[in-house]
């Protein structure tokens, strides 16, 4: 008798759906802890600038 | 060139300047090269399918050179072939700068690098034989969907722990959306390519068409925006307007983006709560879009001079226009009375050829047009055959888009006219094809001068003293 995967497989992508909506809410809340919607969340803008050497030429 | 104008830099509070680690970039530099060897290749195969538009006959009766074997050649050629090989290229080389820290392997980097070409090679002899999963986008036999799978945790581990052994403790926002990209990519592919195949009819179309609207809005749309919010204020040597809202669009995206899949199959037989939640998830997508575009246009507040001469703010720049368009067309064409007509017809082609080409290779094209200079100790080989490659491929695109969204709306008018028979509205769409074959003709000069640049920078780099004493 053949066997019939499409709910199973429905469901695998449903759980992997909300394993990434948990992370997402997760990483989420721990960014807002963290401080990066927070006042000093402007300090990696400057930074990338000078993130190499002038013109990438390395030393 | 951004160094000669960093007056315009302000002051930020952690200068790090004179503390550089020595990068390699030696698999930044394997990927790059070898995508814009397949941007060239595939740029043919692009050409070639377009003339079969206008004359079907082309190339005869000979099976490895048919339509139905040559499309998901040019479609998964340009994606995986191309695109993502030069963004995961690009994500090689900027995010051990933005960590302050090396690459954690570039071993497992090179080792990446080899196992992406064999996929890529191992996708042209298989699609060409017609060794195809009949399925869009994922037309790749098993095999080299489980080799996809390892090399993507490869790059992963590799990007995931140069940026766990990161110097700062605040990342910047490219860093959440190269981390977004993996992750996501991760889940939409095993849908995409395995979860699909025990799937039937219409469950089975469902979690095919979640997966083609997400390869694309949750793959190439964050590693693009990576890209993007790198070389947006790199290259124009301006602070980016505001990294909490950055952060917000990051966000936004995250929560909204995944639901929207199934407005691809609107009018289709799926439930109707199902098409509601992709319709509304669609126009709640112009909330990130907004944040990201504004963002960038806000940073080029009284920095526009320099589009004059500056090539990868060029391509930059018009990406992002095209990235606010196709972005506005995208929920708008999801509303049911708009998508009765344009659904299935050209429109759908105009919209993502803006997308993967006008916006995320547009980003891609600039990210090298910089990088590769810098990592080859060099300068770019010519300023002009930039300029050139940049009108070829905005007017080829242009040319391409518009053609495509009015013949397809066009189609889509005559297609809901039953006293038409079909083959009367394939004979009404030939001038527009023409167009179509001529505007990509344009695109692929735009390919050819972009790589011929690129390699002539590179070959050119041997004869720099400065490099030679390297």
């Amino acid at each position: 008798m053949q066997q019939d995967y499409v709910y199973p497989s429905i469901y695998f992508s449903y759980f992997f759906f909300a394993l990434m909506a948990a992370g997402a809410l997760y990483f989420f809340l721990k960014t807002w802890r963290s401080g990066y919607l927070g006042e000093n969340s402007e300090e990696p803008k400057y930074r990338m600038l000078e993130d190499d050497a002038p013109g990438g030429q390395q030393k | 060139m951004p160094e000669e104008i960093s007056n315009t830099v302000k002051s930020g509070p952690a200068g790090i300047a004179g503390s550089w680690p020595e990068h390699e970039d030696t698999t930044a530099k394997w990927f790059l090269i070898s995508s814009i060897a397949y941007f060239f290749i595939v740029g043919i195969i692009a050409v070639t399918i377009a003339a079969k538009f206008v004359w079907p006959s082309l190339l005869g009766t000979v099976q490895y050179l048919t339509y139905g074997r040559l499309r998901p050649l040019h479609v998964n050629g340009m994606l995986f072939g191309w695109l993502l090989a030069a963004d995961m290229g690009l994500t090689y080389y900027l995010v051990p700068r933005l960590c302050g820290v090396k690459l954690w392997s570039e071993k497992l980097g090179v080792a990446t690098a080899a196992l992406w070409n064999v996929i890529v090679l191992g996708a042209v002899v298989c699609l060409l034989m017609g060794w195809n999963q009949g399925l869009e986008y994922a037309e790749l036999p098993l095999p080299l969907d489980v080799l996809v799978v390892v090399a993507w945790i490869m790059f992963g581990a590799n990007i995931f722990m140069t940026i766990a052994s990161r110097k700062y403790d605040q990342m910047y926002v490219s860093i959440w959306y190269i981390m977004g990209t993996i992750l996501w990519t991760a889940f939409v592919y095993l849908t995409g390519n395995f979860a699909v195949l025990f799937a039937t009819g219409t469950n089975q179309a469902n979690l095919n068409w979640m997966y083609v609207h997400n390869a694309v809005g949750l793959i190439f749309t964050p590693v693009g925006l990576a890209l993007a919010y790198y070389f947006i204020p790199k290259a124009s040597n301006t602070p980016l307007y505001s990294h909490k809202l950055s952060m917000i669009g990051f966000w936004s995206l995250a929560f909204v983006y995944v639901w929207t899949g199934a407005h691809h199959m609107l009018h289709g037989p799926i439930s109707q709560w199902l098409q509601t939640i992709a319709i509304a998830f669609s126009l709640m997508l112009l909330i990130p879009v907004w944040a990201v575009v504004y963002n960038f246009f806000a940073t080029m507040k009284g920095q526009w001079h320099q589009l004059k001469d500056n090539v990868p703010l060029k391509f930059l720049m018009s990406g992002v226009v095209f990235y606010l368009l196709t972005c506005f067309q995208g929920p708008m064409h999801s509303l049911r009375s708009v998508n009765a007509i344009v659904s299935k017809t050209d429109w759908i082609p105009g919209h993502a050829h803006m997308a993967v080409l006008g916006a995320f290779s547009f980003f891609a094209i600039a990210g090298t047009y910089f990088m590769i200079p810098r990592v080859f100790r060099t300068r770019l080989f010519s300023e002009s055959l930039g300029n050139w490659s940049f009108w070829f491929l905005m007017l080829g695109g242009l040319g391409f888009f518009t053609t495509l969204w009015l013949g397809g709306f066009w189609q889509g008018w005559q297609w809901n006219n039953p006293a038409i028979p079909f083959i009367d509205t394939v004979i009404a769409l030939k001038p527009v094809w023409i167009v179509r074959f001529f505007s990509g003709i344009l695109m692929f000069l735009g390919i050819v001068s972009f790589a011929y640049n690129i390699m002539a920078t590179i070959i050119g780099a041997k004869d720099n003293p400065e490099t030679a004493a390297a």
